[in-house]
């Protein structure tokens, strides 16, 4: 018997084909550290665009060949179009039946939402139609104060918070299991650890963090990083929280060298996913969209009318560990569970490429790593003194 | 690492390969440019090889030429008895079967399916022909299987040749016979390409298409190629699980087709594995006669695109 609790698996991890609609590219919020650099309330998807990239994507088997999909809807924020998803889903449904397509009855619909229109009536109308075959994220980022340091409203000024947190209750009543995923940029180091604490609090059993892949860190940010993360550590092990609460920063996987003959490849699903935006142009990832991308121009792989090149795909397709890596990865000692963003990386490669890792989060991967290490010591050490090893809490006699 | 330096004479030098040159307007290098680069290439024991445009240059150039061992790569308008490689662009190679040099033979595609059986009178006139299909990338399906049968016919023509007791040499049917690596233009990684105002690229074809992309200048006396492992074979994933060793592996074509100058398209690696399978036919035939020897070793395999292999790749 394993005395911590486990991330919940993402459904059908890595036999899904993952196609993601940008419906709108206008938000409630202007979040600080959002990515999305072009924000703006004109560009809307049509139904005919939708439709037109559906009837493609179902009427070439071939070239999606995995046995699932999951059907995503982001923005901005996708539920400020939830009429228009809900025609989208709708005609979804009703193609993968008429085609006898083996994604009928195989798939999701997922949707990372801000929170804020939640308990609307459209978007519960929405949830009740479509509820066995949902995702939905709400995020949150921690305690009021460390939530709206970044995420708030178009003014610049009002946080987010109280809107959010007041539909957290009907969420996890509707998703008890629903994870939720916080971002860390430099100015949130501070507030980690009772931002974790707090969601615990709240009844959410699942928090998947990670930092941000921009190079924004400032110089000390890896030390307090640190220090947040062990904090966290004891109150966890201490509180005895690790029972039933999984933090994804602490992970017994991470933090060793690689093996390159059994671990070469690429941690981004960057090419294996399809993003479609309001135009109909079709990305490797939403992160290569205009509005994703600081200094480089988008990857437009294709267009509803045209479809897919499939040239353009091969380098995605092809892209490995190591001849994306500089030796300084390759070789380091702590190197797995440092991951990367494609489209983060071609951002900010020195050529138009995709094939430069940046390694901005050198630093902080590895005092994430110092952390992790002093977690499941004290874990490790807790256990034994109550007789047992981690795992097994003494059941068996290992 | 850098073994040949390519030399532009002038803006309106001949191509010699898969990009098009439509520049009009002359530019031709200066003499102090040109006698600056070659000491340059002396220094650094770069291999130099000089392309001419189809006009006579002038004797001062001609001059400083001499000072150098190089290779003169020259348009048939031109061409003499001093060119090491002359270049034809379409399909009037009279001159060149006269001259009986090193040839390019620049052609498309439909060129080549409608008149290949004329190549021969070339081929056997001249100790090697390179043929550069210059819309490789262009190829349809339809194409792929026109362009096996024309293959399967080359390669009767050519082991007819040998049968009768000569030797020929066709980059598309006989390098592959001689290879036991991969053997590629090397632009960016064992080339680099000068144009006629002193400034590197990694090839001619990134000249012609962003003249301001330059990569060092020859006054500032720097090279410096930004994510230089991508032009090499360990930086790119498909070619070096490739043996398709002939294939030009053309990295401006890859940018061209795939954004990604280590990303070969499915065209350039089907057309290569269309050359590879008829000379590994070629192989069998030739060594059955028992008459010749050939290191190389060309197993059957049952793609037509390493693309395809790619989950078996660790």
């Amino acid at each position: 018997m394993d005395v911590t609790k486990k991330e919940a698996p993402i459904w059908n991890e890595g036999m899904s084909k993952n196609i993601t609609f940008i419906v709108t590219k206008d938000c409630q919020l202007a979040c600080k550290y959002c990515y999305l650099v072009g924000k703006n309330a004109k560009e809307r998807m049509s139904f005919d665009v939708a439709k037109k990239a559906i009837d493609y994507i179902l009427a070439n088997k071939h070239l999606f060949e995995e046995p699932s999909v999951i059907w995503d809807f982001i923005g901005g924020e996708p539920f400020l179009e939830i009429d228009l998803i809900d025609r989208i889903c709708d005609y979804v449904k009703t193609e993968m039946y008429r085609l006898n397509h083996p994604w009928f009855n195989n798939y999701r619909l997922s949707f990372s939402t801000n929170g804020i229109n939640y308990d609307s009536d459209k978007v519960q109308h929405f949830i009740a139609k479509n509820h066995s075959h949902l995702s939905i994220g709400i995020t949150i980022d921690g305690t009021r104060r460390k939530h709206d340091l970044n995420r708030v409203y178009k003014d610049g000024i009002r946080g987010s918070y109280d809107d959010v947190v007041r539909n957290i209750p009907l969420w996890l009543k509707q998703f008890p299991d629903g994870g939720k995923k916080v971002t860390i940029a430099s100015a949130d180091i501070p507030y980690i650890k009772e931002s974790v604490m707090h969601l615990y609090s709240l009844g959410i059993r699942q928090v998947n963090i990670n930092v941000v892949f921009e190079d924004v860190w400032q110089e000390g940010d890896d030390k307090l990083f640190e220090e947040q993360l062990m904090l966290l550590a004891d109150e966890i092990i201490d509180g005895g929280w690790y029972e039933n609460y999984a933090c994804s920063f602490f992970s017994e996987t991470i933090g060793k060298p690689l093996d390159l003959e059994c671990d070469n490849m690429n941690w981004c699903g960057a090419g294996r996913m399809l993003s479609i935006d309001a135009a109909g142009n079709f990305y490797p990832c939403t992160r290569f969209a205009a509005y994703s991308l600081r200094s480089k121009e988008p990857i437009i792989i294709g267009n509803v009318n045209d479809g897919i090149n499939q040239n353009l795909l091969r380098p995605f397709l092809t892209l490995d560990l190591v001849t994306q890596s500089p030796r300084k990865c390759i070789e380091c000692e702590v190197a797995s569970g440092c991951a990367w963003c494609q489209g983060e990386n071609y951002d900010a490669a020195i050529t138009n490429t995709i094939y430069q890792r940046s390694t901005a989060i050198c630093k902080m991967h590895k005092a994430r790593v110092r952390a992790n290490n002093y977690y499941w010591r004290k874990l490790y050490h807790k256990i034994d003194m109550k007789g047992g090893c981690v795992r097994c809490q003494g059941v068996c006699n290992c | 690492m850098i073994g040949y330096l390519i030399i532009l004479l002038d803006h309106t030098s001949a191509s010699f390969c898969h990009y098009g040159n439509a520049a009009g307007e002359r530019k031709l290098m200066s003499v102090d440019t040109l006698r600056t680069a070659i000491r340059y290439a002396m220094v650094h024991n770069w291999a130099v090889q000089i392309v001419y445009p189809r006009y006579e240059v002038p004797d001062e150039l001609k001059a400083m030429i001499e000072t150098v061992d190089s290779c003169r790569i020259m348009p048939v308008e031109i061409a003499d008895g001093s060119a090491d490689v002359v270049v034809v662009d379409g399909w009037d190679f009279n001159k060149a079967v006269m001259l009986g040099k090193p040839t390019t033979l620049r052609i498309t595609k439909s060129e080549l399916f409608e008149r290949y059986a004329e190549l021969m009178p070339l081929l056997t006139a001249v100790p090697k022909l390179n043929v550069v299909i210059t819309d490789v990338h262009k190829f349809s399906k339809a194409d792929f299987e026109t362009y096996k049968t024309v293959m399967k016919d080359l390669r009767e023509k050519v082991a007819g040749v040998f049968l009768s007791g000569g030797r020929l040499s066709v980059n598309l049917l006989t390098d592959r016979l001689m290879l036991e690596q991969m053997n590629n233009c090397g632009a960016g990684d064992t080339s680099i390409t000068l144009s006629p105002d002193g400034k590197f690229y990694i090839c001619p074809a990134f000249y012609y298409d962003a003249p301001d992309d330059s990569v060092g200048s020859l006054c500032d006396d720097d090279i410096a190629i930004d994510n230089a492992y991508l032009y090499t074979l360990k930086g790119a994933p498909i070619c070096r699980h490739c043996d398709a060793w002939h294939c030009k592996r053309c990295v401006w074509m890859n940018r061209l087709t795939t954004r990604e100058v280590n990303t070969p398209s499915h065209e350039q690696c089907v057309v290569a594995h269309i050359e590879r399978d008829a000379s590994r036919l070629l192989l069998d035939e030739l060594n059955e006669m028992g008459k010749y020897e050939f290191n190389s070793d060309i197993p059957e395999i049952d793609y037509f695109d390493p693309f395809e292999t790619r989950d078996l790749w660790k």
